[in-house]
């Protein structure tokens, strides 16, 4: 059983005849340990489609209208309040785009992680006899055994350790706005590991920091995941860390995958055209001065995605048919999917 | 951070010292003084009306009175009140008191429903609640204080529930403390509601929508993406972000409240500040006119300084500028 198995998922924003189509027949699988990139430009529905393996979208103006999302093999979308409250960081966990906003700016980090902690990890007294292992999670998917903590200062400062900010004795009294961009990013991934997850949500980790510190949050990234083995979705528009990082890659565009590929195979040899464009138009230092390859046209607005393939009208290899009828996504070779008749 | 209390503290002094230098300056340019109406009275001798025009300095020129007035202040005191005939500072203290308890009660009975209403308003965004709190907002906001007040003299003098006026029973003083006490809180609760009521639309809006935007923000969301149960991501994350914008209004609302209390205490006869302002003004008793304004200045100052001491409390970022 995969760790989390998104099937055909629909969501619309806003109900009835104002429906806005924003994810649009979604399905992905992440299994244990797996790192899966979904890339995509601003409003393809990749966040949203991030945000929903919690339920974090609200509803409404957002309105599920079709598909499951199972995490450990339970439904998401049919879960109750307090249900969710127990996968919401004891199963997945979330890192933000932007850490500045991420964090409340009124509480100490310390205080902030601890949160998490108290949720997910009570103290177990020392003294306390510890019921046996095989008790737990037993019956129950959602429940997922943790490691023993008995003081929550020492385990912050543990978890802040592993993040690698430096002096995290005194780090702990900090408020947000005195740590800059790199170390609140890493606050808040030791936040999202405080309740030990199976799953990390990385929705574009690194877009709001500078290039440098960007590299260093990536390779944390990758540390963390070889340690503690846990599996990671990485949100992103930049292809450039796909490469690094990923398993497997979906390319998301206008609601929809439209590729679905191996992560080296996907660079090496795109078969989507949209795939393809994407990975010309990323800037090259090598190959002389030519200019710069944009895709023609805009991405379509949402509730408004031309007929048939919904990238026919920028597509450089588009045919009559294509605007007639939406393509399906299949298996053109073993692992890799591509919603495109055409793509030999 | 108490060095800069301090300063606030020493800002106050020349605030105070311009304020009241300007106040002595717009009563000398006024015509006529305390006496002019009594020098019409021809039983009363001109000698007389020189000697006492002599005793409170009137016969001199403005600043010379002014820094008589000052040399009074230094020494702890607010000069005499020619109308009443007794000194300043008794009456000015006891008035004091008396606008201090309507505004504090006010402020209590204003802040401690539009508070909550403004959250519930924000978190059932949309309903019916919403919509009924928004609705009873705008009434609130269109009605003047003066119809207000009115309205509810009419009511009282109609139903006769309420008194129509004054601090106190004219039996207080026979009273035992508990009935004191009892007679005190039966004559303030209509005016302090009418006071309130000017205060609480406004504050239940600026609640509501400075609410909503920290329930947008995205450590709202982030909070909720830990598991945090609803209750607490609202009223730990988002609230104590949403009220620092209120702590700051809250010196300004003080301020609106003493303002707004002249007009009140005017119409439904408070013995507080604002009408011995406005009765020093008429008779012209300009030592104590340059008193109350000062004192309501010194009310001001404070309230804003409370606002930022509260806000310091509440806002880490402002606490280490």
């Amino acid at each position: 059983m995969a760790l989390l198995e998104i099937k055909n998922l629909k969501m619309d924003f806003g109900a009835g005849a104002d429906a806005l189509r924003a994810v649009d027949g979604v399905s992905l699988t992440i299994g244990a340990s797996e790192t899966v990139c979904l890339v995509g430009e601003s409003g393809c529905g990749k966040s949203v489609t991030a945000l929903s393996i919690a339920r974090l979208v609200a509803t409404p103006p957002a309105n599920y209208v079709g598909g499951e999302i199972l995490l450990n093999g339970q439904d998401t979308l049919k879960m109750s309040n307090g249900e969710l409250q127990k996968i919401r960081g004891g199963v997945v966990s979330y890192v933000f785009q932007d850490p500045g906003a991420s964090l409340n700016p009124v509480f100490r980090i310390g205080n902030q992680i601890k949160e998490s902690l108290k949720l997910h990890r009570p103290l177990t007294r020392p003294s306390a006899t510890l019921s046996p292992a095989g008790g737990e999670g037993r019956g129950e998917g959602v429940r997922v055994l943790k490691n023993v903590i008995t003081d929550y200062d020492t385990e912050v400062i543990r978890l802040l350790k592993l993040v690698g900010i430096p002096a995290p004795e005194s780090r702990i009294r900090n408020y947000p706005f005195e740590m800059s961009g790199g170390m609140q990013q890493r606050v808040m991934i030791a936040m999202a590991l405080a309740s030990e997850p199976k799953l990390l949500v990385a929705d574009e980790p690194t877009t709001a920091l500078d290039v440098t510190i960007q590299a260093q949050i990536l390779d944390l990234l990758s540390e963390l995941k070889r340690r503690l083995g846990m599996a990671i979705l990485l949100i992103t528009h930049n292809l450039g860390i796909v490469g690094d990082m990923a398993d497997r890659v979906a390319v998301m565009y206008a609601g929809q995958i439209v590729e679905l590929s191996p992560a080296r195979e996907l660079l090496r040899r795109p078969l989507h055209p949209y795939t393809k464009a994407l990975i010309n138009s990323v800037p090259k230092l090598a190959g002389g001065a030519s200019r710069l390859s944009a895709i023609p046209g805009n991405v379509p607005r949402i509730g408004n995605f031309p007929p048939g393939c919904r990238f026919a009208p920028r597509c450089p290899i588009a045919k009559p048919e294509c605007s007639e009828k939406i393509p399906e996504l299949l298996e053109v070779e073993p692992g890799r999917f591509v919603r495109c008749p055409f793509w030999k | 951070m108490w060095s800069f209390l301090f300063k606030r503290l020493l800002h106050m002094i020349p605030l105070l010292l311009g304020v009241s230098l300007l106040t002595f300056l717009l009563m000398a340019m006024a015509p006529g003084d305390y006496f002019t109406a009594l020098s019409q009275n021809p039983q009363i001798s001109p000698e007389t009306i020189a000697n006492l025009k002599a005793k409170f300095h009137l016969g001199q020129p403005w600043y010379v009175q002014y820094f008589y007035w000052l040399k009074n202040i230094l020494h702890g005191e607010f000069g005499y009140s020619m109308a009443y005939k007794i000194p300043a500072t008794a009456l000015i203290f006891e008035r004091l008191w008396n606008t201090f308890l309507l505004s504090f009660f006010a402020m209590i009975i204003a802040w401690g429903i539009a508070i909550p209403l403004g959250i519930w308003a924000a978190v059932k965004k949309d309903s019916w609640a919403d919509r009924g709190c928004s609705l009873v907002a705008f009434v609130g906001l269109s009605v003047p204080d003066v119809l207000l007040a009115l309205l509810a003299l009419w009511f009282a003098a109609a139903t006769g529930w309420f008194p129509v006026g004054g601090a106190q029973s004219p039996i207080h003083d026979l009273l035992t403390p508990m009935q004191q006490f009892w007679d005190c809180a039966y004559h303030l609760i209509l005016p302090a509601l009418v006071l309130a009521a000017a205060d609480l639309a406004g504050i239940m809006r600026r609640m509501r929508s400075c609410l909503l935007d920290t329930l947008r923000a995205e450590y709202v969301t982030a909070a909720r993406a830990r598991g945090l149960g609803e209750g607490w991501v609202i009223y730990k994350h988002a609230l104590r972000n949403a009220i620092n914008p209120l702590l700051t209004i809250f010196g300004y609302s003080l301020a609106a409240l003493l303002s707004g209390a002249f007009i009140v205490e005017n119409i439904m006869a408070w013995p507080g500040l604002g009408r011995l302002t406005i009765e020093a003004f008429f008779a012209k008793d300009s030592y104590l006119v340059v008193d109350c304004v000062v004192m309501a200045t010194a009310l001001l100052v404070v309230g804003n300084f409370i606002a930022d001491l509260m806000l310091a409390w509440s806002d880490p970022r402002i606490r280490l500028k």
